[in-house]
């Protein structure tokens, strides 16, 4: 290639493009500048011709200089780029994006190659939903101001918006994810809600088919429910800070124990207060359990996550309060039974006993043990017949009183709710008791009649009596457990008398 | 409620849980097992009663933090049965 070699060595291929290049750049600069010194020229009117007049002479042949102030030159530019760019949409990337105490939002957009500076103020900032982090891809719009003291242009936004992704969308995702690492929708945080509420504490709107729905389930289901309501809006502006407001209030009321927060269903929009912060804070400080029920099944709200239990519907969140009290009927049948079975086993237990050693002793034939298990197995049967009656009930005899309340826990009876599960679910159960009961009852009648014919009252006809302290509580084992003045009873065969003690004395027999 | 020993239901519930195994349990004598037989029965009867005393209430939480109670174009259109 001989051609090479003419060429010099510090010849730049490049140089050639790179002034061509910059050609085509030329005839805009003079064209812009022509126009800001029209700009100038009508703006300021007269004052050009000043600067001009006396340097003149030294370059006769140069055109007329233009000389304009910094502020000329600024508050000309200001009036051009305001002009121009009085909306703009721009897209760019967050970064140094940072609320100032004033309240208003400093940013800088940029894209891979340029930054613009941007600011937005606190009364739009106050509609931005979500919040605006470094990173973010957003699309802002706007006007260009110039701000003339610091000759800096930037980019006033009034509204901006996430870029693929809704700004509701995206600030329930931050504020979601915020929570979230604070630990307020953990497992171990939620309560349990009370078995029987005393009161139920109802935040929602007065004017919503939310609080029908709730009244009528719990009318229906929950004759005697005890209900607060505090009424509050449940969307619009500054409805969030209002619905935390009344979580706060109500929760002082004495006697709320369980809170349902919530509304009917709606737009996005319209749920969104239970999206908001305020509300969320509200329920995780509220200090008694809280039921979030905020529109349909679909709706999932940051209340939701936050609440102690989410209802799908406020009528669901209402049902879940009523179930709470049928399981806590259901608790105390099934306690009631076992306390019914056990007492029956315990009981047959002893009577048991009382059998085995009133046979036993009667067969060693030894009269004063006899008497001895005689009294025992009286001061038995009649505490049986005391307390176990008396005690209980006065006069019902206590088989029948058992089974009387065993009706009396026919829920169906007093509760409709209940008595459509008790007979399907229960209703095998509940026959299962009764038969129980029935063999119970027919095996302790069948013991009572044997410990009659075993030995007290036997033993009473042989001649024996009992002697009983006042009160029927305990027989008299020692001469010393009365002394003179006091009254007792003593049983014979065919009944009691009541006596008052003389005197006392001590055994001059001995049996052992 | 005539028997003021008893606290609240939760309370009622618990103990009569724990009656109600040391009856199964616990060899005890006729008189421990009547002593707890009756005081389980008290304590059944107590949440039972609990359960029905309670009239049925709709209260409004005014602004200024006062109780009042709803007004009848809220509750009324429900049926009350007794």
């Amino acid at each position: 290639m001989p051609s090479h070699f003419g060429l010099p060595f510090d010849d730049e291929p490049d140089q050639p493009p790179a002034a061509s290049k910059a050609v085509p750049a030329a005839p805009t600069s003079p064209s812009l500048e022509a126009r800001v010194r029209d700009i100038a020229r009508r703006t300021l009117g007269s004052t050009p011709a000043a600067p001009v007049a006396p340097a003149a002479p030294i370059e006769p042949a140069a055109p007329r200089r233009q000389v304009l102030s910094v502020s000329e030159l600024t508050a000309a530019i200001r009036d051009q780029l305001e002009a121009q760019f009085f909306t703009v949409w721009v897209e760019g990337e967050l970064s140094n994006a940072k609320i100032w105490n004033n309240g208003h939002l400093y940013f800088t957009l940029k894209d891979d190659r340029s930054q613009l500076k941007g600011v937005m103020f606190r009364t739009q900032l106050r509609y931005l939903k979500f919040k605006p982090v470094d990173g973010l891809r957003v699309i802002a719009r706007g006007r260009v101001s110039v701000y003339e003291a610091r000759g800096e242009y930037q980019l006033t936004c009034e509204m901006l918006e996430p870029k693929g992704l809704g700004a509701l969308q995206l600030a329930f995702e931050q504020l979601k994810k915020r929570l979230q690492a604070e630990g307020l929708f953990d497992e171990a945080r939620k309560r349990p809600l009370p078995a029987l509420p005393r009161k139920i504490g109802i935040v929602t709107s007065l004017d919503g088919a939310a609080i029908r729905d709730m009244l009528k389930v719990l009318g229906r289901r929950y004759h005697n429910a005890h209900l607060v309501i505090r009424s509050t809006r449940v969307q619009g502006d500054g409805s969030a800070a209002e619905i935390a407001q009344a979580i706060r209030a109500i929760q002082h009321v004495p006697g709320v124990d369980v809170l349902i927060v919530g509304r009917g269903g709606g737009s996005v929009e319209d749920l969104w207060a239970f999206n908001e912060e305020p509300v969320a804070r509200a329920i995780a400080e509220c200090p008694v359990p809280v039921i979030s029920a905020v529109g349909h099944e679909s709706d999932v709200t940051i209340a939701d996550f936050v609440a102690d239990r989410r209802a799908p519907t406020p009528s669901a969140a209402a049902e879940i309060v009523v179930s709470s009290r049928d399981e806590f009927c259901h608790r105390i049948d099934r306690m009631r039974d076992r306390l019914d079975a056990a007492m029956m086993g315990r009981v047959q237990a002893l009577s048991r006993r009382v059998h085995v050693l009133g046979g036993r002793t009667a067969l060693a034939g030894f009269p004063t043990r006899l008497a001895m298990r005689g009294r025992d197995v009286t001061e038995l049967a009649h505490r049986l017949d005391q307390q176990f009656r008396m005690r209980l009930s006065g006069r019902e005899r206590t088989l029948t009183l058992l089974r009387r309340r065993l009706d009396a826990f026919d829920l169906g009876r007093r509760l409709d709710g209940i008595r459509t599960r008790l007979a399907t679910a229960d209703g095998r159960l509940r026959a299962a008791v009764i038969r129980r009961h029935d063999r119970a009852q027919a095996g302790l009648r069948e013991r009572a009649g044997r410990l009659t014919s075993l030995s007290p009252l036997a033993v009473l006809g042989r001649g024996y009596a009992v002697a009983w302290n006042a009160d029927r509580t305990h027989a008299l084992r020692h001469a010393t457990d009365v002394v003179p003045g006091d009254r007792i009873r003593v049983t014979l065969a065919d009944g009691e008398l009541e006596c008052d003690v003389r005197g006392t004395a001590p055994r001059l027999t001995t049996n052992d | 409620m005539s028997d003021t020993s008893i606290k609240d239901f939760e309370a009622a519930l618990a103990e009569l849980d724990l009656l109600v195994k040391k009856l199964e349990d616990g060899d005890l004598s006729l008189e421990q097992s009547l002593a707890l037989y009756e005081r389980g029965v008290q304590l059944s009867r107590f949440c039972h009663t609990k359960l029905e005393e309670a009239e049925r209430r709709v209260e409004i939480l005014t602004e200024r933090g006062e109780l009042k109670p709803a007004p009848a174009s809220l509750v009324g259109d429900d049926p009350e049965r007794r």
